[in-house]
């Protein structure tokens, strides 16, 4: 190898005529795209993640029109409607023919003297047209005050698309309306478990020693309680619902108690995400430039870190949903007059109860929906941050 | 590996004894004591409850003591299996936890086993089966488990029964062996009412430790070791099951510990809609109504378990895998 | 596919008997991005009982063409088009030579699993983590031994000193006890040639096998797989991308490039006499004993372009210097024979045209 034939040469023998020329790279440009740019392309290769995005999405924005939506008002008792069944709806109409327009039953309603339950019964000759955009209960949506709903029937007549309560409520609007704090108590509880868990998780990794073994100890004790026994008995710490201490109040501390217990995960994963950077080559060289600790950790770990804080938090909402259903379905999360998911399955606590009127189930189905949604959709995104690890 | 164990019992010693601190302060925290609850009581029942009446409850219960006075009596005696009195029962708390407790322990830990019999089969499966239909319908099903709480499926699954089979789902005897001493017969009833909250609960479970199992495998799978046990020539059956489960399963060991604590938190609220006589249903009960050594009881017994798990965990993990062994 | 006069067991390189021999071999890999085409046509050809170096940049197919010859391409990657002939000779039977198409048999079959291990081993660049944690040193080669060579566990034990003791193991009996973790990486990297020459295979391919170590190790695991080569009389398949220790170790070298073999000459050839426009690039691209101060090294210009883009043509004109418009950008160059052990794909030799066809 000490000395080299001039290669060049050589060629020019077999080929006298080279021609020079640079040509325009044809190649793909899988190679240029910056970090975030492939997890966006991966992200949205994975359809199952896109059902779960979109999917929330949609939930999101019917939830937040529930009270326009949904035909009545979910606080309206109707006394003649009590565990009143879902409306039957036909597509034939009044002349007997199939038309687009759904039609509902008129219903009675009598109490049996004998029993002393309701008993409803349809009639089947009485058809009502289920139509847009109709005059209404009264409701404010998003702050709008207004007495339009989606759909319903004309000149006050009530349907219930899921039946209603035992006090006459509409199980539909309560769902929809419901949905407003089971959809978000996942969202700001993980806010809030972040920002604990990102800065003590961030400190005990980057700092280690002392700060870490005591990080360590107190997750170690978090970790050793039974998370709902524990979560119950700092939720029955909470005062009772009055003027001082309205149902947002206690929404907000729930969520602040479902966080207490849930930053714990996120702080640990992100402590061996610190350690791990700790030791990588640029913390060192940045170390070795000079840079001070919080510049490390703000312009080295944290965006290092960002998308492992994002997949790691969307991991951990449906476990908070989860959560809140579990505590307003012990009566210890969400109280009257506020409803939510949890609070609505109450209602269903008594088998007794869900047997004759397995309606009240229904608000089971719309936690399961939104949770898949979100795990499909955290799911994804830990896939398209790091497709080797799942 | 000795000193390992006793090094790791030092630190679960110091755990507990902060646990004991903390769960009985978050016990205490409730504004009212029960005696308020029992006064109103008592006046409901149309008596005047006189200031020595409320006197004698209030030397009887401790309550005018301060709060660490309460503790250190109520920790002393837990340390010698004195665990107080039930403000509610008006019994020994000793004697109101122990069967309900080994209730809790041997459905938490037969779903236990039962989760990990099933979830390590199914995530080894469906890691090999990347992407192949019969893993997609694993994956639902996983997803489907881990969206739905336990005691929802418990509530579905006894109405179904009920509306559908006419049968009676819940308890953990029939009425004739309720309260019949224990027999052969009893144990038969006891079984058959079992299971049900048993794969209930290990249902969730199951389908959360399958899929971390089939992500850890898929890790290991990529390692360059499992290239070198295929370059020897071994079979690809012998290549997963003796190179690369063995080495995924170390950090579902390290969770198993972790993943008991969340079963019995489980199995309280599901013993709640199944009427199931464990711990669940009596320390909500305690806790809404400030039985105060009652609920502590149950919360330190509770922990105590799941740090318990953490530590057998700690212990197995150094079992199998000879580098912590070693440390 | 070009299978066209030479025969057989006649091979490129002259007086060398051909152990392997690889044509038009395609290997893809099917991706969430898109079809990463890993190879792209390989042909080349593995003296027996040499050592051939392949080199080339991070990228070109070096490592999956080894794991495809091994039959070791796992999902999503897929041989998807070649042959690939392995001619075993078989001791027993008088030196008999037996054709077998490695690309006919199940990868993860019987036929192969035989081969696999027995016949052709390898070994790989990282040994922290080539070993398995969970098992001991001595496990692991028994394991193979007792596979393939029908001893029992004590017997294979014994083998397995042996072979460490062979690897200039010290304590070679109170090595098999120990755990990859207590182990130093040249260590390692002894043990995981112990494992792959435990059944004294006829091939070994050795990916980076010293990249991980330090120069004093790396010297010390060279020297040894030379002296071993020399010792069972096996092939070594040297998967480098450092052309000094290609010098030092090889009888011949391959080029590759995005996929497919450039070139293939001895060693001296390859260093006085390079043929094609990328081997000599890349030697230009090194630093050398006696170099003038002055003199800068060259890089080659741009990068690799990723195996998920098809380059039309010779698959190194959009980087040389020599290209040439309408020929080079159109046609795939063929293999044409420039000298003695010496073959080469460039238009600049000859107007071959490779016959090979893309599949999706």
């Amino acid at each position: 190898m000490t000395e080299s034939v001039n290669p060049e040469a050589q060629m020019n023998e077999v080929n006298p005529e080279p021609q020079y020329e640079v040509f325009d790279d044809p190649v793909s440009d899988v190679g240029d795209l910056s970090q975030w740019q492939l997890m966006r392309i991966r992200f949205s290769k994975n359809k199952l993640a896109m059902l779960g995005l979109w999917g929330m999405i949609v939930i999101y924005i019917i939830v937040f029109l529930g009270e326009f939506i949904a035909p009545n008002w979910y606080q309206y008792q109707n006394g003649d409607y009590i565990f009143g069944p879902p409306s039957k709806i036909t597509f034939i109409g009044p002349d007997g023919r199939f038309s687009l327009r759904p039609y509902v039953f008129a219903t009675t309603t009598q109490l049996n003297q004998e029993t002393f339950k309701f008993e409803f019964t349809e009639d089947r000759t009485k058809k009502i047209p289920v139509k847009f955009f109709v005059q209404g209960d009264p409701v404010s949506v998003l702050g709008f005050k207004t007495n339009l709903h989606l759909f319903g029937l004309e000149g006050g007549q009530r349907f219930y698309v899921m039946g209603a309560d035992g006090l006459g409520r509409d199980m539909f609007a309560r769902i929809l309306v419901g949905g407003q704090i089971s959809t978000t108590v996942g969202l700001i509880g993980v806010a809030m478990s972040i920002m604990l868990g990102a800065v003590l998780g961030t400190a005990s990794g980057y700092f280690g020693g002392i700060v870490d073994d005591m990080m360590q100890r107190a997750i170690e004790v978090l970790g050793a309680f039974p998370q709902i026994p524990l979560w119950a008995a700092l939720a029955s710490a909470l005062p009772p619902i009055s003027k001082d201490f309205t149902v947002v109040h206690r929404y907000f501390l729930i969520t602040l108690v479902l966080s207490v217990v849930s930053w714990t995960g996120l702080a640990r994963q992100l402590r061996a995400k610190v350690m791990s950077y700790r030791n990588a080559d640029f913390t060192q060289a940045a170390l070795a430039a000079g840079s001070t600790d919080w510049r490390i950790v703000l312009t080295h770990m944290i965006p290092n870190g960002a998308s492992h804080i994002i997949v790691i938090g969307a991991l951990s909402i449906p476990g908070m949903i989860l959560g809140e259903t579990s505590l307003s379905f012990l009566g210890l999360g969400i109280l009257p007059p506020a409803v939510s998911w949890g609070a609505l399955l109450r209602d269903a606590q008594q088998v007794s109860v869900v047997v004759q009127h397995p309606w009240l189930l229904i608000p089971a189905a719309a936690v399961l929906i939104t949770v898949l949604l979100f795990s499909l959709l955290g799911d994804g995104l830990r896939d398209a941050v790091d497709p080797y690890s799942i | 590996m000795i000193n390992y164990i006793f090094r790791r019992i030092g630190y679960m010693m110091v755990t507990l004894a902060i646990i004991a601190v903390l769960g009985y302060l978050i016990v205490e925290l409730p504004p009212g004591s029960y005696l308020e609850f029992e006064i109103a009581r008592l006046r409901q029942q149309g008596g005047n409850v006189s200031q020595d009446q409320i006197k004698a409850l209030e030397i009887r219960y401790g309550l005018n003591d301060p709060t660490y006075v309460r503790f250190f009596k109520w920790i002393t005696g837990f340390v010698r299996g004195d665990f107080g009195e039930s403000f509610q029962y008006r019994q020994e708390v000793k004697d109101l936890i122990g069967q309900r407790l080994a209730f809790t322990i041997s459905i938490s830990v037969f779903s236990l086993l039962l989760a990990w019999g099933i979830a390590v089969p199914v995530g080894v499966y469906s890691a090999t089966h990347r992407n192949t239909i019969p893993d997609y319908i694993i994956t639902v099903i996983q997803f489907l488990g881990l969206s739905i709480p336990s005691f929802l499926v418990a509530l579905v699954l006894m109405v179904v029964a009920q509306r559908v089979f006419g049968q009676q789902v819940g308890g953990l005897f029939s009425d004739e062996f309720q309260n019949a001493p224990w027999s052969f017969a009893r144990f038969i009833d006891l079984l058959k009412h079992l299971w049900i909250p048993i794969v209930v609960i290990a249902f969730g479970s199951t389908a959360g430790l399958s899929r971390i199992m089939r992500a850890n495998l898929l890790d290991v799978l990529g390692m360059q070791y499992v290239q070198t046990a295929r370059s020897k020539g071994l079979k690809e059956n012998k290549v997963i099951w003796k190179h690369a489960v063995k080495n995924a399963m170390h950090p579902l060991i390290m969770i198993l510990g972790g993943s008991l604590p969340g079963i019995i938190s489980g199995e309280t609220v599901v013993a709640i809609v199944m009427n199931i006589p464990t711990v669940g249903p009596m320390y909500f009960n305690a806790q809404l109504n400030q039985d105060l050594y009652l609920a502590a009881t149950f919360l330190m017994f509770l922990s105590i378990l799941g740090v318990l798990g953490n530590l057998l965990a700690d212990i197995a993990l150094a079992w199998v895998d000879p580098r912590i062994r070693f440390e | 596919m070009n299978q066209s006069s030479e025969s057989t067991t006649k091979s490129v390189f002259e007086g060398e008997d051909t152990i392997i021999k690889v044509r038009d071999l395609h290997t893809y890999f099917y991706t969430d991005l898109g079809i990463s085409r890993a190879l792209n046509g390989v042909n080349l050809e593995i003296p027996r009982g040499k050592v051939m170096g392949v080199v080339g940049e991070s990228g070109c197919g070096k490592s999956v063409t080894a794991l495809s010859i091994m039959r070791m391409v796992a999902k999503p990657g897929k041989i998807v088009q070649g042959d690939i002939t392995f001619f075993r000779k078989d001791k027993k039977k008088n030196d008999a030579i037996e054709e077998i198409n490695l690309t006919k048999l199940e990868g993860m079959g019987p036929e192969m699993r035989s081969i696999r291990g027995a016949q052709m081993s390898m070994i790989f660049q990282e040994p922290m983590t080539s070993l398995n944690p969970s098992y001991t040193i001595g496990d692991q080669i028994m394991e193979a031994i007792i596979l393939h060579q029908n001893v029992d566990k004590v017997e294979a034990e014994r083998r397995a000193v042996e072979i460490l003791d062979g690897v200039g193991m010290a304590n070679p009996s109170l090595i098999v006890k120990r755990y990859p973790h207590e182990l130093s990486g040249g260590m390692r990297q002894r043990a995981m040639i112990s494992l792959a020459l435990s059944c004294t295979p006829a091939v070994l391919f050795a990916d980076e096998p010293t990249t991980a170590l330090d120069v004093t190790t790396e010297a010390q695991i060279l020297d040894l797989m030379r002296d071993l080569q020399k010792r069972i009389d096996m092939s070594i398949v040297f998967i480098t991308h450092n052309l000094g220790v290609v010098a030092q170790m090889c009888d011949y070298v391959t080029v590759m490039y995005l996929g497919r073999v450039v070139e293939q000459a001895t060693i001296d050839d390859t260093f006085y006499n390079p043929m094609h426009p990328y081997t000599s690039s890349l030697l230009r691209s090194i630093p050398h004993v006696g170099s003038h101060q002055k003199d800068r090294l060259k890089p080659i210009r741009g990068v690799v372009p990723d195996p998920y883009s098809k380059v039309k043509g010779c698959p190194f004109h959009p980087r040389c210097d020599k290209a040439m418009r309408g020929l080079c950008d159109v046609k795939v160059p063929g293999l044409t024979v420039v000298g003695k052990s010496h073959t080469v794909r460039c238009f600049l030799h000859s107007d071959v045209e490779e016959e090979s066809t893309y599949v999706q």
